[in-house]
């Protein structure tokens, strides 16, 4: 009798566990399936960044690219967000753009989620949460909020030491999946590296002249509310800080380390012809300091954590104690930085110029929200 | 009262009528990355300048003016690879040269309260008391510390709200 009751017990258990693994499992596969973007009328043509490295063709690591081709002859932009999929207005800015963006002169190529892999995990004991809705005129959209780094379902085990190719410089093991340090790549190398190959064949195929990365950081870490800018194209970072800083926004100018290597700003501009900028804004959400870790926090960017810590002076931290450091901001400021850092290229190469229009700028992003500027 | 008014009255003045002479040498006291902004103001008022982020007082040779842009930053030293001290024997031998052969110092302070108090206000103190005319972001004179320099060594200060805004004055201290 106690054994049947036993038994009976287990079954009762195993399907009840079936049943969580079950919506478990429709859970995570949702995790999979990329949100829908709805590009500008001024988009031309949208294919994969496998077309540019068939190496990852069929992987998590293949991602969508959108092109927008003005017909006119000038230079090409390059726009990527999702570098770090756990950076919301990384990815959202882009998707500003995307689905507002008319291009009168040259070209702009948009990849959203550089990192798709990193889109379908978030971070281990972070208590991240794995999306965000943004109210729009038309309903909600629900964006997902992802990891730092590529999925480990998709690569793995982490090496105990990450050997950087080809530099060599060794970081931790975590790292060989942070794929802004995996520039830049190569093709028989681990998914991550495979990744970043592509996005150097894509800039060296598509003749790429300037090419954005963007990026948010936690308040209280050194390069934040900064463009990160190539030493060979000082002059055109500079005359875009003063830009930014007549619009009221104050960006630092940070040169990239000729001797930390994988990143973007370095290896996309020592191993291509592109011109190439990083902008971090600051993001609560992500620091050591914050507080009760929600979709309020990564959305509305205040954290009395952070207000208190700047208020003891003891360190240099980007929080606005008045404000906090809201999506709109972070994203405004993606979006004027994006645009100032086209002009200033624009007035140094006149004969390959690239004109976009049609964006909303900081002030009206602050106004209206960032769904006013979201279709559907 | 008065008295304060009516220097402060020639003290605007004499700005307004301060010039100096091209070619014009840029350089930075602290290493701080404001000097390239300094040297793309320089630029897009087309003045005949040369930036030498270090310069040493051989430098100096040719030049009619020296911009100095004050503010100390642990980066910028690393980057140069050199230590706060010997950041500092360098600003002031090569201030001494240029007092010495008559050069004038215009120094020009934008990086605000980022580059005020703390390892900064060494470099700034030198810079402003060695300077003929200071220009200056009004945030980084929020406690008066320029202001109480250029009424101490009577030299002329010209505040302004924005970076950007420096462009001009600049511009004007060369026509
Ligand atoms: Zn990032």
């Amino acid at each position: 009798m106690a054994m049947i009751r036993n038994h009976l017990s287990t079954i009762i258990i195993s399907i009840l566990t079936a049943a969580m693994g079950v919506i478990a499992a429709i859970a995570f596969g949702k995790m999979h399936h990329p949100e829908v973007l709805y590009p500008s009328a001024s988009l031309t043509s949208k294919g994969m960044l496998s077309d540019y490295f068939d190496g990852i063709t069929g992987t998590n690591g293949d991602t969508e690219v959108y092109l927008y081709d003005s017909g006119v002859a000038g230079g090409t932009a390059l726009l990527c967000g999702g570098t770090h999929a756990n950076e919301a207005a990384s990815f959202l800015s882009t998707v500003v753009i995307l689905e507002n963006l008319r291009v009168t002169c040259g070209r702009v190529i948009i990849i959203p989620r550089l990192n798709n892999s990193a889109f379908t995990c978030s971070d281990p004991m972070e208590g991240f949460p794995s999306s965000y809705e943004i109210p729009t005129k038309n309903g909600t959209r629900v964006f997902r909020l992802g990891s730092r780094v590529t999925n480990p379902l998709d690569q793995w085990p982490d090496p105990l030491v990450f050997a950087q190719y080809p530099s060599n410089q060794q970081l931790s093991g975590f790292e060989t999946r942070n794929i802004n340090r995996a520039y830049p790549g190569r093709p028989d190398g681990t998914l991550t590296e495979k990744v970043a190959y592509a996005i150097i064949q894509i800039i060296k195929k598509e003749n790429v002249n300037i090419a954005f990365d963007l990026h948010e950081s936690s308040p209280e870490v050194p390069i934040v509310n900064v463009i990160v800018y190539n030493e060979k194209y000082e002059d055109i970072a500079m005359n875009a800080v003063l830009g930014l800083e007549m619009a009221g926004l104050q960006f630092s100018p940070e040169t990239s380390p000729k001797n930390f290597h994988g990143l973007s700003h370095r290896e996309w501009g020592d191993y291509t012809n592109a011109i190439p900028f990083l902008m971090e804004t600051s993001n609560p959400s992500m620091g050591r300091l914050r507080g009760e870790t929600n979709v309020d926090l990564v959305l509305r960017g205040d954290c009395d954590n952070y207000k208190k810590a700047k208020e003891t002076g003891a360190l240099r931290i980007a929080y606005r104690e008045e404000t906090g450091e809201p999506i709109e901001h972070r994203v405004g400021r993606h979006i004027m930085g994006f645009i100032e850092l086209i002009n200033s290229y624009n007035y140094y190469y006149p004969e390959m110029q690239i004109v976009v229009e049609n964006l909303p700028d900081y002030d009206m992003i602050m106004e209206n929200g960032v769904g006013e500027y979201l279709k559907n | 009262m008065i008295v304060a008014i009516l220097i402060l009255f020639f003290t605007s003045l004499s700005v307004e009528a301060q010039k100096f002479k091209q070619p014009v040498l840029i350089s930075s006291a602290g290493q701080s990355a404001d000097v390239k902004l300094v040297k793309m103001l320089a630029q897009r008022q087309g003045l005949n300048a040369t930036t030498i982020l270090m310069a040493k007082s051989a430098d100096l040779t040719g030049f009619k003016t020296l911009i100095i842009v004050p503010g100390f930053s642990s980066k910028g030293l690393g980057a140069a690879g050199i230590s706060q001290q010997e950041e500092m024997e360098r600003v002031k031998a090569l201030i001494k040269s240029a007092n010495d052969l008559k050069i004038p110092i215009v120094m020009i302070h934008i990086g605000g309260s980022a580059r005020r108090q703390g390892q900064s206000d060494a470099f700034n103190q030198i810079v402003a008391e060695n300077s003929k005319s200071m220009l200056v972001v009004k945030q980084g004179d929020e406690d008066g510390f320029f202001t109480t320099i250029s009424k101490a060594k009577n030299i002329p200060l010209t505040l302004v709200v924005k970076i950007a805004e420096t462009e001009i004055p600049l511009g004007n201290f060369f026509k």
